[in-house]
């Protein structure tokens, strides 16, 4: 008989497996279970302007400038296909200076601890992702002198969108986090913390990319005063910021990410400008 | 003056043909836009019309629509075909003006998760599997590898691998390997089966997580020692025996091939996704439903689907079977069709467990939807069929593309 030639020949086409162009550790996507994801990083955060509570933004008084050099420990390790646990330990060296003053602390701030479950997924490219952390101070404020944060505990729930694929020929991937974060002080304040991002690869091999974000937070307290000598103690304030990021992957277990931030509007806060250097190394599987 | 060989075809009648939705599928009525554009200088008068007809060529709902398209303009034309009984359909849609005759094939389905099978599945197949994987086990595999060191490509290592399966005979597969340095890595697993009469190769691909197997079932590729047909002679040898036909062994070679991951250390056993097109689709779903160790089943276009159905649907197998009953004195159709029962993908597919997906051409001249649906009906467990409703006897890029995200997902290579 003369069968289509195509019944014949039907053979098998290898699958075609998803190559991610993520190579952060975007909040929404999964993590291999069994994987460690370690992210050490270098932040840079200078800010001379403020926006005071009724958005507008002046020069701090007296020349002020504040300066924040933090560096911190990201570390996420998949320990089944739903769950991943997540730790970030940051230590900062904050320093406050105008004329006649000029003040530098430093220490561990928050420890953030928390459990990420992949919540679901459409057709196996958009995930989503909920994660509850807890923020425990690592330092005990001093009753006078510097404070290196809030200084009480805190617990926040996130919800992370996140999804990739091709457009024009490159890949690209999102990722959309919202999460609200309580602290559990007098005054503690609650927190709306928002982030977009959105990555697009620069070659076909995946090492080099750009992405940008947008993002910011928004937070409600009863004590509304500013705290110009260290407005990381400031407890009513919001900002949006803005921030450009490359990346390149060494190999399939290193990548680097060089980031820079400026903020564009924002209440009760210093306007600052940050950079950063990041390292993602991947271990295991 | 200069002559074209070929005709300036922005110049001719053309039409396009859009079903109301991407998988052509409709609750009781299927809705068709056809559009008969004319860039010509002359008006196109004539008609257009449509022909459904069953699956096996019974004629039923037309239309015929008389149109007059001025010239450089064009005529589109919206068409709702109520059809009330559920199932797959074949509609013709034609143009005959002016200047131009053409015919568009097309098939839509009316509520296709209604369709059942009206043959049931043999009381003993469950046990008749039962007694043939028992008899399976009791051949000692005897797995041999070598290295293929000329083979090997793409950072992968290929191996060869032989074993001996069900009544004493050896099949010969292919196993590729990423090469890595990290000594306690594990590669998940595609099983890939293959078609009718295709000698699969060693396949390679870029996925650093996943080793490949391809095997060549007995009679089939460099598995022919013992049963070397000539090619349309494959799909009846010893059908007349359900004990001896030719699918029992290439099943339990499927099998065996479980067997030999199982034997492999470096190969993740929870990770095993069994993939074929056309016989390898129905080998696909034979083997997860017989072997629970595999953890995905992905077929496309599965042969044998609802086979009693296959009647007046489709030439091939049945024509290559009917020739060979008329040449066996004493053998029947109605024997031979009972034989089949016991290799009916839609037997095996109510018997899977494992999340499976299934990939469908509503054009399929050799597996019709309404038999692949049956299959698709018949699964019980969480399943995923895609359609292709402009394609016949394969399934598109989506459907790889879909797969492999999928089997990633579930297996957790994210």
């Amino acid at each position: 008989m003369k069968i289509t030639k195509t019944a014949f020949k039907y053979s098998l086409t290898v699958v075609i497996t998803l190559l991610t162009a993520y190579n952060s550790f975007a909040g929404g996507f999964p993590i291999r279970p069994g994987r460690l994801i370690l992210s050490p990083s270098v932040s840079y955060f200078f800010a001379d302007k403020q926006w005071d509570s009724t958005g507008v933004k002046k020069p701090f008084d007296d020349n002020g400038k504040f300066t924040s050099i933090s560096m911190s420990l990201y570390a996420e390790y998949g320990i089944s296909r739903r769950f991943s646990v997540v730790a970030l330990v940051p230590y900062v060296i904050n320093n406050y200076k105008e004329t006649n003053y000029n003040q530098t602390f430093s220490g561990l701030t928050d420890l953030e601890t928390g459990i990420k479950y992949y919540l679901a997924n459409i057709n196996y490219i958009y995930y989503f992702a909920l994660q509850g952390t807890a923020i425990t101070p690592m330092y005990k404020n001093p009753a006078t002198g510097p404070q290196l944060g809030y200084g009480e505990e805190g617990a926040e729930l996130k919800l992370s969108f996140a999804g990739s694929g091709n457009v024009f020929n490159r890949s690209y991937y999102f990722n959309v986090d919202n999460g609200v974060r309580q602290y559990f002080g007098t005054d503690g304040p609650i927190q709306d913390r928002y982030n977009a991002t959105f990555g697009i690869t620069l070659d076909t091999k995946f090492k080099e990319q750009l992405s940008a974000s947008f993002g910011g937070f928004y937070t409600e307290s009863n004590f509304k005063a500013y705290n110009k000598y260290n407005p990381i103690l400031t407890k009513d304030f919001a900002f949006n910021q803005v921030s450009l990021s490359y990346g390149h992957a060494f190999s399939k277990v290193l990548s680097l990410f060089l980031t820079g931030g400026q903020f564009i509007s924002g209440r009760n806060t210093g306007d600052g400008t940050s950079a950063s250097i990041s390292f993602v190394y991947r271990v295991g599987n | 003056m200069a002559h074209s060989l070929f005709a300036d075809t922005s110049q001719q009648v053309s039409t396009v043909l859009i079903a109301g939705n991407k998988t052509a599928t409709f609750n009781d009525k299927a809705e068709y836009s056809y559009e008969v554009k004319n860039p010509t200088d002359n008006p196109q008068v004539g008609i257009v019309s449509y022909q459904v007809f069953t699956e096996t060529g019974k004629k039923l709902n037309a239309e015929v629509i008389k149109v007059n398209i001025p010239k450089k303009s064009s005529g589109k034309y919206d068409f709702e075909i109520a059809e009330p009984n559920a199932g797959f359909y074949k509609v013709n849609f034609m143009v005959n003006v002016s200047d131009y005759d053409d015919t568009t094939r097309r098939a839509f389905g009316i509520r296709p998760e209604e369709l059942r099978s009206n043959h049931a599945m043999p009381a003993d197949f469950v046990q008749f599997w039962k007694e043939t994987r028992a008899e399976l086990d009791n051949v000692k595999p005897q797995f041999k590898v070598t290295l293929l060191p000329d083979s090997t490509k793409d950072h992968r290592n290929v191996y060869l691998f032989e074993m001996k399966s069900l009544d004493g005979l050896t099949v010969r597969g292919y196993l590729t390997e990423p090469i890595t340095k990290n000594k306690n890595k594990k590669f998940a697993v595609l099983l890939g089966l293959p078609g009718y009469q295709v000698s699969l190769p060693p396949m390679f691909g870029t996925d650093p997580d996943l080793a490949i197997i391809t095997l060549n079932v007995r009679g089939q590729g460099n598995s022919r020692d013992v049963i070397h047909t000539m090619r349309d002679a494959y799909i009846f040898y010893h059908i007349e025996d359900k004990d001896k036909y030719v699918m029992r062994g290439a099943i339990m070679d499927c099998i065996r091939a479980v067997d030999f991951i199982y034997s492999r250390p470096e190969l993740k056993h929870d990770c095993i996704m069994a993939s074929g097109g056309s016989m390898g689709g129905f080998l696909s779903i034979a083997t997860s439903a017989l072997d629970k160790r595999i953890a995905l089943c992905s077929a496309q276009n599965p042969i044998m689907s609802d086979i009693s159905n296959l009647q007046g649907e489709v030439n091939w197998p049945l024509n290559d079977i009917s020739r060979y009953v008329k040449s066996r004195p004493g053998l029947t159709m109605d024997k031979v069709m009972q034989n089949l029962s016991y290799y009916d993908t839609k037997n095996f597919a109510s018997l899977l467990t494992c999340p499976t997906l299934l990939g469908i051409g509503m054009l399929d001249p050799i597996v019709p939807p309404n038999n692949a649906y049956i299959d698709y009906n018949n699964m019980t467990t969480k399943k995923h069929i895609i359609i292709f409703r402009d394609l016949g006897h394969e399934v598109g890029v989506p459907y790889k593309a879909y797969e492999g995200r999928w089997m990633r997902d579930t297996f957790g290579l994210f």
